[in-house]
């Protein structure tokens, strides 16, 4: 689980043809779960927290698909609809980290001095902590629920993106083209609207797709130790947990099939992220 | 001399750091919501009962009063008392690292030299078979759930093929160990207990395998790209169209090129293999540092939440360092 960090790709390829696979086949796997999502009632005929009175851990076949978990849940329901819950934290988790971010890092950079020195010391105690811990911390103080849950994700993520902005910013200040706007007169807040963000915000576009994969683990992982979304409501890192148990019985399908999910859509956002860095380096080139 | 001057200066940096974490820790747990008293209380305790359970962790005091004794306390290396356990925080905390730090440090350890093997064998096949193999492993290994996978290796190793202990601990009760550190494989080694080898050996493999397949993505793809920047120097191909040998080549030039990047980003992979055993401990009961922090932080316990955040924090600033020094020794152009 690698949080936020530039690890250059170095494509072998110099036609870019390996990138161009990449994008398509994560984007293709997010798309699909993405539908998944959006029909998941019309693909399951159990609902997602309907409990089935006489079949408490069912193996899969038969009535139920993929078997149901020890409250008579059927687990193939659950790991569709699960998918919305995962997906939305993590996208809002991430926009709302981007947003946040980009503005810090933006006001750090262009106007320098103490509000840099200020904000760029509060970044630091909060790298001073691996991101999980940190997570986790923040999350078991604030509580769970979709909205805690999202504050938590996007406020770990947020110093990233502030550094990572302001030092693009930092180069993109030096430039000409900005003192011409300057003494063509244009304020302080327009530059910044629109020059400095377009250009700054190359590096987030790459790295966004990454960390949403990062967000949907980290979420995964609070839900598996009880902190962020909680039994009824389907969420994968939750139902991996409620199989726990299940596991040493040897019983598979309780927590297999949801991480499997995950996996697969976790998937889906690094093959795009890495295609997407190897695009942009070989556009550098 | 110049090393020790760049250590002072760094950890004098790392102060203001750290004192950020500390206030920013005791004032985060007392001002967000929760209770530590009333969650150690039975139901039918009366506000009596928990005046009196507040007024003996001093909790009574102002604010200012408990952060100054607090800031007294870790002067003098005294963590406070658990809320939960009654315990000194400090003894409770040592009895946890060590279990926790002997899976961080193996994992990390072999996670490094694979990466660092594997790295470089992918770089010098880039863009054929397997070079595309490893690459799409890395792939996976960033996009796994360790605790998920964690589970899978628990049913194949133990439930299905029985080849490994259940995941209940970590080591057999039956070997008597004497606990020293902590960290039995050593414990068991330092007494030449055998039983206790060979169990705490067995109990290690399958949540070492989890961390390693966990931290071994970014450090793969981190040694593969330094590789190939180095193959593609103006360096390497004068040294190689001079008709170098091919193990000069591999010894001399590309590996210690390469590791120049690795320290900083071990450091980091420490950082989150620090996170991951929170998961992992977790899964196989482990019974370590981070069950422990988990506990404390689900039940608001002050004492125990402050200083396992200052330590975590205190220990990854620290890496960070030693990171830095490995690698000014690793690369001679780096001026420290």
């Amino acid at each position: 689980m690698a949080a936020l960090e530039m690890v250059p790709v170095v494509s072998g390829s110099r036609d870019g043809r390996f990138a161009k696979i990449l994008i398509w086949t994560g984007g293709t796997i997010l798309v699909v779960v993405a539908l998944a999502a959006i029909f998941a009632p019309l693909l399951s005929s159990w609902g997602p927290k309907e409990i089935d009175p006489n079949g408490t851990l069912a193996a899969p076949g038969g009535e139920h698909l993929l078997g149901s978990d020890g409250n008579g849940m059927d687990v193939w329901s659950r790991v569709l609809h699960a998918a919305r819950i995962d997906l939305g934290i993590a996208i809002c988790a991430v926009a709302l980290a981007v947003v946040v971010g980009t503005l810090l890092g933006m006001l750090a950079g262009y106007l320098g001095g103490w509000v840099d020195d200020g904000l760029m010391r509060i970044v630091d105690i909060f790298q001073a902590f691996p991101t999980f811990i940190l997570a986790l911390a923040v999350s078991a103080l604030l509580g769970g629920g979709f909205v805690n849950l999202v504050i938590t994700i996007a406020a770990v993520n947020a110093p990233a993106y502030a550094r990572l902005v302001r030092a693009e910013v930092r180069t993109l200040r030096e430039m000409q083209y900005i003192d011409a706007a300057k003494t063509s007169g244009a304020s302080t807040i327009g530059i910044m609207w629109r020059h400095l963000l377009p250009n700054s915000l190359t590096p987030v576009r790459v790295i966004a797709p990454l960390n949403c994969g990062w967000a949907m683990l980290t979420l995964a992982g609070l839900s598996f130790l009880g902190l962020g979304v909680t039994v009824p409501t389907a969420e994968w890192g939750s139902m991996i947990s409620l199989g726990t148990s299940d596991v040493v019985a040897g019983r598979w399908w309780t927590s297999v099939p949801p991480g499997l999910a995950l996996l697969v859509c976790v998937l889906g956002f690094s093959l795009l992220g890495e295609g997407l860095q190897e695009r942009a380096e070989a556009r550098r080139r | 001399m110049r090393i020790l001057r760049f250590v002072g200066r760094r950890l004098l940096q790392l102060i203001p750091v750290l004192l950020g974490v500390v206030v920013l820790t005791f004032l985060l747990v007392r001002v967000l919501p929760g209770d530590p008293i009333r969650s150690i209380l039975g139901p039918n305790a009366t506000e009596a009962d928990a005046d009196a359970a507040r007024a003996r962790f001093g909790l009574d005091q102002p604010m200012w009063k408990q952060f100054l004794d607090y800031l007294q306390g870790l002067f003098t290396g005294d963590f406070g008392t658990s809320i939960q356990s009654g315990g000194s925080v400090g003894g409770e905390m040592a009895l946890r690292l060590g279990p926790t730090l002997e899976l961080v440090v193996i994992a990390v350890t072999i996670a490094v030299l694979l990466a660092i093997w594997l790295g470089i064998w992918s770089a010098r096949r880039a863009d054929r078979v397997g070079d595309h193999t490893v690459r799409i492993f890395a792939l996976f290994g960033n996009s796994i759930p360790e605790f998920w996978l964690g589970l899978v290796l628990i049913l194949v190793g133990y439930a299905t093929l029985g080849w490994f202990p259940a995941p209940s601990g970590r080591v057999d009760p039956d070997t008597n160990l004497t606990p020293l550190t902590g960290a039995d494989l050593v414990d068991a080694l330092i007494t030449g207990n055998g039983p206790a080898i060979a169990s705490s050996a067995a109990h290690l493999v399958l949540p070492v395998l989890t961390l390693v397949i966990g931290v071994l993505a970014p450090l793969l793809r981190s040694v593969r790209a330094s590789a190939l920047e180095v193959l593609r120097s103006e360096a390497y191909a004068a040294a190689a169209a001079h008709g170098l040998p091919e193990k000069t080549l591999l010894r001399g030039y590309l590996r210690r090129a390469t590791l120049v990047r690795l320290p900083s980003l071990a450091a980091l992979v420490f950082g989150t293999a620090l996170g991951s055993t929170v998961l992992i401990e977790y899964v196989y009961s482990w019974q370590g540092f981070g069950q422990w922090a988990l506990r404390g932080l689900l039940y608001r316990d002050y004492p125990v939440v402050q200083a396992s955040v200052l330590i975590i924090a205190f220990a990854y600033v620290l890496v960070f360092l030693i990171a830095d020094v490995v690698h000014a020794w690793l690369d001679p152009r780096v001026k420290i």
